[in-house]
């Protein structure tokens, strides 16, 4: 089953006379479950694919659906509803909430997408647990190094049973050690849920994890 | 979700601790400062008005038909003919305190080397109207209606004459048929009311001379009322009211004052308008520094999936808390100087003597529960109107910075 298809997809920036073409009728699909790097150059591309999936921007033209459901028509309140529903995200740096303690940063999206208390809050240990934080549970983002935050992000994103987790060099902030952790964290994620991942990284430690590579050169895919 | 909002917002202000206690601290300022030029006005305003009721108008009058309009007269046929037997109907009604004919006239006063214009009081001295002047004597005797040359003058015009008790002064007062007639009086008694223009603009001899000086006959100008409860007035002067007699209430005889409260209420309105502007104002730049500071959390928690309306839910929160807070410490800070104000006055001294309504040197203040929630009432909705445009701004820019996060 396709999570999600992109189809002849097109991204043109102007900048005053100059015109970039980021993608350029780029078709993909990722299955369910899948583990995929997407690597390339800097200004291949990467970042703007991604947010095409991430129902954050519309393409110029081209087809993107998830779960068969094409989004580029929705409004902006029914791509709110698809992020919230569909797609986890994992930044490069590690977007928490900074009055919200790690335990309230988990529980956020499942607040969002209303899930009730009590479920919510089993839910949430769970996701801490599986990162290796249950004893960071009160700390602020403040209070927690690089690594602590961007696992803390990875529980977040994944706390509400996504289809997709999508990733733009989650590692590139952190040290070897706690960069791996990460990946080990999304692996095994990865490995125990039908969630299918996206990471979009320079780092070459990162594609050894992958199943999938996809290669992007200049909005293009050069190899799959 | 609504009470994750609520914390994330309470606790982005903890966060700015000394932003928020300053914004905080400027809308209660604010509105404490517009509470206390509300408690200031009800204050003076109602001074004024019951110093007028006390000292000049009473609560209701009647008098000839033919008695012109904001003129004296002494004609006999502006006057009440049957005054005493009047008063004495007027004084067994059952919501009348007490009633009294009064003659009106113009005089003027003469020493060696002063003269001043004055109005006459010609009062039945034993009467219950007059309370307010006998607990107003400074020196010598309240006057008697037997007293055929006795007079009591207010203490401003006698230290301007240089005059005091037992001292005698020409007085001159207009007649019923013509020419002024001149006479020496005594001065028996010196009384200050505290209101400097009627302390120096009136004189009272007892009833029965006055109206010999005058040639008035046993005529009076008005029948002077003062009722147990001055909401009555409408009632009793529709009771009075008979051919060729016209009755007054207080609100009649003070048109003057309620119109100049109403003109001086659009200019009041125009300042607390102001004043509460500003107080928007630095809501609302607190919360677009908040916004602006916020711009990345604004694109996590859209990227999340949150919807423009909860986010802007979430800076209105903020608004609400800062709102409310300073609100309250507002009506707490403005009520207390009020009624402060209400129980010491602020002394305004020689201001009252230039002008011809009741004010007296002390102005106290007055608490009005309807205004000062009116006042805050407003006060809030026009932080939350324009915290509107911070909330909407941040809505706007949620999604477009959720993209630059990835
Ligand atoms: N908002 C924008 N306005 C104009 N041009 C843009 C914008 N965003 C990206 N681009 C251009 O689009 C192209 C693709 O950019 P993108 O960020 O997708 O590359 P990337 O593969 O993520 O690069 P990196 O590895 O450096 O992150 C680049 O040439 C970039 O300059
Ligand atoms: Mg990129």
């Amino acid at each position: 089953m396709e999570v999600i298809q992109l189809e002849n997809v097109t991204k043109i920036y102007k900048l005053g006379e100059v015109e970039t073409r980021a993608l350029d009728d780029v078709t993909l699909n990722i299955k369910e479950g899948e583990f995929t790097t997407l690597v390339g150059p800097s200004g291949s591309g990467k970042t703007t694919m991604l947010q095409m999936m991430g129902c954050l921007d519309k393409p110029n033209s081209g087809v993107v659906k998830i779960n068969g459901q094409d989004v580029i028509r929705l409004n902006a309140n029914k791509r709110a509803d698809m992020r919230r529903d569909m797609i986890g995200f994992i930044f490069q740096f590690f977007a928490l909430v900074p009055v919200l303690t790690a335990y309230e940063n988990v529980e956020l999206p499942l607040l969002l997408k209303g899930v009730e208390k009590k479920e919510r809050h089993e839910r949430t240990m769970e996701m801490l647990n599986a990162v290796g934080l249950s004893d960071r549970v009160h700390h602020r983002p403040d209070q927690l190094s690089g690594g602590q935050q961007q696992r803390v992000a990875i529980a977040r994103a994944l706390a509400p049973e996504p289809s997709l987790v999508l990733a733009d060099e989650p590692t590139a902030n952190l040290d070897t050690a706690s960069g791996k952790q990460a990946m080990e964290v999304m692996q095994k994620l990865n490995e125990k849920t039908e969630t299918a991942f996206i990471f979009a990284t320079h780092d070459p430690r990162i594609v050894a994890y992958a199943k999938r590579v996809v290669k992007m050169q200049d909005g293009r895919l050069v190899n799959d | 979700m609504l009470s994750k909002l609520l914390t994330i917002a309470y606790r982005d202000l903890i966060r700015n601790r000394r932003r928020s206690v300053f914004t905080l601290i400027a809308v209660a300022i604010g509105l404490a400062l517009i509470i206390t030029m509300n408690g200031l006005i009800e204050g003076a305003l109602e001074g004024a008005m019951r110093n007028n009721i006390r000292l000049k108008t009473g609560h209701a009058q009647v008098r000839a038909e033919s008695y012109p309009d904001g003129k004296l007269s002494l004609k006999w046929q502006d006057l009440i003919d049957n005054a005493d037997e009047l008063s004495a109907q007027v004084n067994g009604m059952s919501e009348v305190k007490a009633a009294a004919p009064v003659l009106w006239a113009t005089g003027i006063l003469y020493t060696i080397d002063e003269t001043v214009g004055l109005q006459v009081y010609g009062i039945e001295t034993t009467s219950p109207i007059y309370d307010p002047i006998r607990e107003a004597m400074v020196t010598g005797d309240f006057i008697t209606d037997d007293d055929r040359s006795g007079i009591l003058i207010g203490k401003r015009l006698a230290e301007q004459l240089g005059v005091g008790v037992e001292q005698k002064v020409s007085l001159s007062v207009g007649t019923a048929d013509g020419p002024p007639d001149e006479g020496i009086f005594t001065i028996r008694g010196i009384f200050s009311t505290g209101n400097l223009f009627y302390d120096e603009h009136t004189i009272f001899l007892p009833l029965s001379k006055a109206q010999a000086f005058t040639h008035t006959s046993g005529r009076a100008s008005s029948i002077m009322i003062m009722l147990h409860q001055q909401d009555d007035a409408d009632k009793v002067a529709a009771t009075l009211k008979s051919p060729g007699l016209a009755t007054f209430t207080w609100e009649d005889l003070n048109q003057l004052l309620l119109t100049t409260i109403q003109q001086g209420m659009a200019f009041y309105v125009i300042m607390y308008a102001i004043v509460i502007m500003v107080v928007a104002v630095v809501i609302v730049n607190t919360l677009l520094m908040s916004v602006f500071e916020r711009v990345r959390e604004m694109g996590i928690l859209a990227a999340l999936g949150m919807k423009g309306r909860q986010i802007m839910t979430m800076v209105l929160m903020e608004s609400v808390i800062l709102g409310l807070a300073g609100v309250v410490i507002g009506i707490i800070l403005g009520s207390a100087y009020v009624v402060y104000l209400s129980k010491t006055g602020i002394y305004i001294g020689e201001v009252s003597a230039s002008v011809d309504v009741g004010y007296g040197t002390v102005m106290y203040a007055r608490w009005v529960l309807a205004n000062v929630l009116s006042l805050s009432g407003w006060t809030f909705a026009i932080i939350l109107l324009g915290s509107l445009y911070p909330a909407w701004f941040a809505a706007r820019l949620a999604p477009v910075e959720a993209l630059h996060n990835l």
